[in-house]
């Protein structure tokens, strides 16, 4: 689960939602926290009907084989109603296919879909930070674009993975 | 290149493996750009990319149904895919079929699936020497990629015939 949500952290990051200007950090954090609360209702939303259409046992054994393409095109449909990005919809698909495949019980899956949010806001605060604090040094041409970003995603990851262990 | 790497951070698989993956990828890129190039006029105005996406959803069930390979790869698909490719503004029934552009677009097509596939065995292969030969506790998690591809979008940011321009 650390795993994806430093990939689709990074993701949403470089190809999510049009970030605020660097210049206003506080702006930037507050779309960084509607996304992630956007990402969280969006996932839960699926799981919650994936859970509903499963308690039927007419229905139970082709929800549960055909699991991807029903989760799949939900979370392309709620992408779209909410105007959203492609790097949302494959990230909202990522985490509800992650999810489900550890967790059977609805209460769990929505827990680990807040950790997952929670997980990928802070990873994005940590990058936004990053990268409004690099505006006032003089980072190198040379280092520019995605060396730097890769570099900072890199120590972000470390540190989360640090924080990661200690709680889990 | 490097955003269609990304989701193999989340599969815990060996060099072996993820060269399976990647080159399952590619040949599903290939099989892709071929199947709507040839259809795209078939589909209405602005639904070329609904109809492509369902049709990854799609391809990701059957190879899910067929091989338990999770759909993450969907992702690297689409982003190897052309920005254009999906652009409401792009005229594609401009484009001739017996155009001299159909096999500079395809050639440019095979060389992104190859460089990928390279790519991500390169990447494989680090990561297996780095974490089971050398011990390097960074690969176990992302960062340890992570810092592998700084350095090589160092590199290749730093070419020297770039610098020459």
């Amino acid at each position: 689960m650390y795993f994806l949500i430093v990939a689709f952290g990074f993701l949403l990051m470089v190809r999510g939602a049009r970030p605020a200007p660097l210049q206003r950090p506080v702006e930037g954090l507050g779309r960084i926290v509607r996304e992630a609360a956007d990402l969280f209702l969006t996932t839960s939303l699926i799981l919650a009907f994936l859970a509903f259409a499963a308690e039927f046992e007419e229905i139970r054994t082709v929800v549960r084989e055909y699991v991807v393409l029903g989760f799949g095109i939900a979370s392309y449909l709620l992408s779209r109603y909410q105007k959203k990005t492609d790097a949302f919809f494959l990230t909202v698909t990522a985490s509800i296919f992650m999810i489900s495949s550890k967790q059977r019980d609805l209460s769990q899956e929505i827990l680990m879909a807040g950790v997952v949010s929670s997980g990928i806001a802070l990873f994005q605060a940590c990058f936004l930070g990053l990268r409004y604090r690099l505006l006032f040094s003089s980072v190198p041409i040379s280092m520019k674009g995605w060396p730097s970003l890769c570099l900072l995603a890199g120590f972000i990851s470390m540190v989360l993975w640090g924080l990661w262990n200690a709680a889990f | 290149m490097f955003l269609a790497y990304l989701p193999f951070m989340a599969y815990p698989y060996g060099f072996f493996k993820a060269g399976v993956a990647a080159l399952w990828i590619v040949i599903f890129l290939w099989g892709t750009v071929f199947f709507f190039w040839f259809t795209r006029r078939l589909f209405p105005e602005h639904s070329l990319k609904h109809a492509f996406f369902l049709w990854l959803i799609v391809w990701a069930q059957a190879v899910w149904m067929l091989t338990k390979l999770p759909p993450y790869w969907i992702a690297s698909v689409f982003f190897l895919t052309p920005v254009s490719f999906l652009d409401d503004t792009t005229k594609a029934s401009q484009v001739r079929v017996f155009s001299k552009k159909v096999p500079r677009y395809f050639f440019e097509r095979i060389l992104t699936g190859a460089g990928f596939a390279g790519f991500v065995m390169l990447l494989a292969f680090v990561r297996e020497v780095g974490e089971n030969n050398l011990g390097i506790q960074a690969f176990q998690q992302p960062a340890g990629m992570l810092l592998v591809v700084a350095a090589a979008a160092f590199l290749w940011k730093n070419q020297p015939y770039r610098r020459k321009r």
